[in-house]
């Protein structure tokens, strides 16, 4: 019995249905319970590729604070004419068009991704005595230190941002 | 051991989905949610590269990526709501002032 691929397909197939789920689901919420699911699977095909921070890191921020914004906008806005007007915008030129470049941008890859053959270079000594996690935070503060700090900056931005737009309007409400 | 194909025809397969979902729903905020199955698809891509290939940097790119979808995530959001406050409504067919 191979249990990296039943794993793995287990794993894949448990997101792709979800995935496909949340995209057909009528009822918001139900699709942000289900994007909920795809993500901690998805945080586990991470593990399997060797990375367990990435794991906590995707557990913590994206179900932990991502979905549960998305979850607390949805509660917030009033949607129940959902339930009766149609889901979709009948816009199927546009879906085609969206179908043709990704079949473009598909076929241009995976010629690349096929024949590329990934036993040729290894960079970092994975098996040293180091761990994935030594390698990653020596190469974020000694190689990516700026890309980190505009990482952070894009953050406080939104953070920023967010707060005031929100702020404004209520401003303009009690005005008005 | 898995190959590294699989991953990336799975990587695709979420792409399209979350493609589709953002062109084809209604929903602003369904909209956003398919914004998030396209970067993980892309997490995925990064994640598998950088496994089979032995080196970090894929997973120091995904590290920005999920900081940057945190941040994409609140300001659309925000903007979604400020949608809703304003005109009553989250769906993109009714957003529809610049109609000429």
């Amino acid at each position: 019995m191979n249990w990296d691929m039943l794993i793995f397909a287990y794993l894949a197939f448990a997101i792709v249905t979800t995935s496909l789920w949340a995209i057909l689901c009528r009822n918001p919420v139900h699709t942000v319970l289900l994007i909920l699911v795809m993500i901690i699977h998805q945080a586990f095909l991470i593990l399997t590729l060797g990375c367990e921070f990435l794991t906590a890191v995707q557990i913590i921020v994206y179900a932990g604070a991502i979905m549960v914004l998305f979850l607390f906008v949805v509660y917030l806005v009033n949607l129940r004419k959902e339930t009766r007007s149609s889901m979709f915008i009948r816009k199927w030129a546009l879906a085609l068009i969206g179908i043709l470049f990704f079949a473009f941008f598909f076929w241009l890859n995976i010629n690349v991704f096929i024949k590329f053959n990934p036993q040729v270079k290894a960079y970092l000594p994975f098996n040293s005595s180091k761990s994935v996690l030594w390698w990653m935070s020596t190469y974020l503060f000694k190689y990516y230190l700026l890309q980190f700090e505009i990482v952070g900056t894009i953050l406080l931005v939104a953070v920023l941002g967010s707060v005031f737009l929100l702020r404004k309007v209520r401003v303009s409400e009690d005005r008005g | 051991m898995v190959p590294m194909n699989y991953y990336i025809v799975l990587a695709f397969i979420l792409f399209f989905i979350g493609l589709m979902g953002f062109i084809l729903r209604r929903n602003l905020i369904v909209m956003l949610v398919s914004i998030e199955v396209m970067l993980n698809g892309i997490i995925i891509l990064f994640a598998a590269i950088s496994h089979y290939v032995k080196d970090v940097s894929g997973y120091i790119i995904i590290f920005f990526v999920i900081a940057s979808a945190a941040a994409e995530s609140a300001v659309g959001l925000t903007l979604a709501v400020l949608i809703y406050k304003k005109l009553k409504t989250v769906y993109s067919t009714d957003i529809n002032n610049f109609n000429g």
